[in-house]
């Protein structure tokens, strides 16, 4: 038990437990979250396959054209297992769901994974740059305001924060062009290039949509860690460490970053919906042929089964997010268990 | 309300959305041309005495459709407050009251709105229940109900189990005089931040939508509409997003102002937590 020495007071009242009861703690933690994380999952998935059920679309109206009688409409669907309750054909579709198969576009009859998967490296790469922005700058920014408190530079950071998070990401995104692509061409303004063939090529590229998403990320960030910050700098044991004579430095990064991080690391998981959203509009503007720029062509087109994959794609990607967040906030702070 | 006017974000947030407001009801009379005609002998113009503005690709006055414009932008942000607020407060409330099968529900329910990507749900919504703004802003008023069921419950939750709100119920005050009393003072607030803070992001998405060519048909004037337009054409006239974008810009950052006002002004901790 010689490490737990070294921590901070208020952390061994929480994180001594003998370690069976810890490990039943953890199990208990993770069933809690299933139990909550499979119905969201099965609600959220649910709406989304209603959306298309009750579109009145099908594919037999776009098969067979205009010229159909009600006759092959009716075979089409049967064929299709379209004339089924609505409940049967979900949960028929959930099981193909949950072992990646997201069916057929109806209008070029191409495996919808395959599709959301040639296109997925595009959006993850401007939605995980947006993401590291706005962690690094978020992050520099909030440390920044809270270690000079109350002084012009925090006002500067503050100020910044709230101008930038009123700025919605495609005026940013016309703004970062009009500058950056017109008045000095700096960067290409529209087209992507995979990272395998081009770094630099890929990395200017993504550099301005990313930009343009990450700045609500960062404004949250920087404002969520300021707060979380100055409220840990006022504990007690904040006051302890510095009798003790411990350097401010490591008093800072190791102690109360550690305990003020919470509220950001949680706006960071709802944020994630957000930068999905967002790229719908980014991926348009700067031309580039992602998973957003598919989903609305497939609404546009009225092609069901590829609105229903890019949903549940980014269902997926928000939970598994939100695991990891949560997951994180239990690490960073034992305490956090007990919230559950 | 006079609160804050005296608050001097507030005071100025509120001027200008009702300058916004203004312009939207009277737009149509005091523009300068029709919104939707053409002129060929004026594509593209800059700035000038006739179009103070310039004009579009097609020779349209940019002023009269900006102010046409404002008018379905402003309308389309608060249809989908108006459904947020009543699908989220509503729930809200009677999870305080209806018990823990009620309450699990609407939780989790709520929990599955927040992972839907605001706007790809509102585009499949669109697109596949017909092309209508109406049909985007239903879409956009189920995804911005958690923000207002949150609030709610968080500000009707301690209220529930105070004792003075016990000891009217035990001398027979009947369920909606408690709730009106009681419940309603200590939500209101709250309530009132969110909807100033929802406003101000239902008009971003509305603007994206429309930027996305969603929800309209085409020579149907909006703000997001008409940046669109100016950004195929933003080689020829780089300038032509400037005041369309200030628009949204500074309505947006009004809304977020008054949100902030209403914060300050209310004291209102709850819609702090929520919204921040």
């Amino acid at each position: 038990m010689t490490a737990t020495l070294d921590r901070p007071a208020y952390a061994t009242s929480v994180a001594v437990p003998v370690p069976r009861r810890r490990r039943f703690a953890l199990l208990r933690l993770l069933g809690r979250t299933i139990g909550v994380t499979v119905p969201v999952f099965l609600l959220a998935t649910l709406v989304t396959f209603l959306l298309g059920a009750f579109s009145g679309l099908s594919p037999a109206g776009q098969l067979l054209g205009d010229a159909a009688t009600p006759a092959d409409v009716a075979r089409v669907n049967a064929e299709l297992g379209l004339d089924r309750p609505v409940l049967v054909q979900y949960v028929d579709w959930l099981g193909h769901v949950v072992r990646g198969d997201l069916g057929t576009s109806w209008l070029n009859g191409v495996s919808v994974t395959e599709q959301i998967g040639q296109r997925l490296e595009v959006s993850l790469s401007v939605a995980g740059f947006a993401l590291v922005i706005g962690v690094v700058v978020g992050t520099a920014l909030g440390v920044l305001a809270a270690v000079r408190q109350g002084s012009w530079t925090d006002r500067a950071v503050t100020a910044f924060c709230t101008l930038i998070s009123t700025l919605p990401p495609f005026v940013v995104s016309i703004g970062l062009i009009v500058v950056f692509c017109v008045l000095f061409p700096l960067f290409p303004s529209a087209g992507y290039v995979s990272p395998t063939e081009n770094l630099s090529a890929w990395l200017t590229l993504i550099t301005l949509p990313a930009v343009a998403l990450s700045l609500d990320a960062v404004s949250d960030i920087a404002r969520q860690l300021r707060t979380g910050l100055v409220a840990a700098q006022r504990e007690n044991y904040v006051v302890g460490l510095v009798v003790r004579g411990l350097p401010p430095r490591r008093i800072l990064w190791r102690h109360v970053l550690r305990n003020g991080s919470g509220p950001a690391l949680s706006v960071l998981g709802l944020r994630v919906p957000m930068l999905i959203g967002g790229a719908v509009v980014t991926e348009s503007i700067f031309g580039m042929a992602g998973f957003g720029r598919f989903a609305a062509d497939g609404a546009v087109r009225g092609d069901v089964p590829v609105v229903q994959g890019t949903l549940v794609v980014a269902i997926v990607v928000v939970l598994l997010f939100n695991l990891l967040v949560n997951a994180a906030l239990v690490r960073l702070r034992p305490a956090a268990q007990r919230g559950f | 309300m006079r609160a804050i006017l005296r608050h001097r974000l507030g005071a100025a947030s509120v001027t200008f959305l009702l300058l916004v407001a203004l312009l939207a009801v009277v737009g149509p009379w005091v523009a300068p041309y029709d919104p939707l005609a053409q002129n060929q002998d004026a594509l593209l113009q800059g700035p000038s005495a006739a179009h103070w503005l310039g004009t579009d690709n097609l020779g349209r006055d940019e002023l009269s459709r900006l102010l046409a414009g404002s008018r379905l932008s402003l309308l389309a942000a608060l249809e989908a407050v108006l459904v947020g607020l009543v699908l989220g407060t509503v729930p809200g409330l009677l999870s305080v009251y209806l018990g823990r099968v009620f309450e699990w529900t609407t939780l989790r329910v709520m929990d599955a709105f927040v992972t839907l990507p605001f706007l790809v749900f509102a585009v499949a919504m669109t697109a596949l229940l017909g092309n209508g703004l109406t049909q985007a802003m239903l879409a956009v008023g189920i995804l911005v109900s958690p923000a207002f069921y949150r609030v709610t419950r968080a500000a009707a939750f301690p209220v529930a189990g105070a004792q003075y709100v016990e000891a009217a119920r035990l001398t027979g005050a009947p369920a909606w005089f408690v709730l009106r009393r009681h419940v309603w003072p200590k939500v209101l607030p709250a309530v009132a931040v969110t909807t100033a803070a929802t406003l101000g992001s239902s008009l971003v998405i509305v603007s994206s939508l429309t930027f996305l060519g969603i929800g309209i048909q085409p020579p149907e004037p909006t703000w997001g509409g008409m940046l669109a337009t100016s950004l195929e054409y933003l080689f020829q006239r780089p300038t032509a997003p400037l005041v369309p974008a200030l628009l949204v810009i500074l309505t947006v950052g009004a809304c977020n102002g008054l949100a902030d006002a209403l914060r300050d002004v209310t004291g209102s901790r709850e819609a702090r937590r929520v919204a921040a």
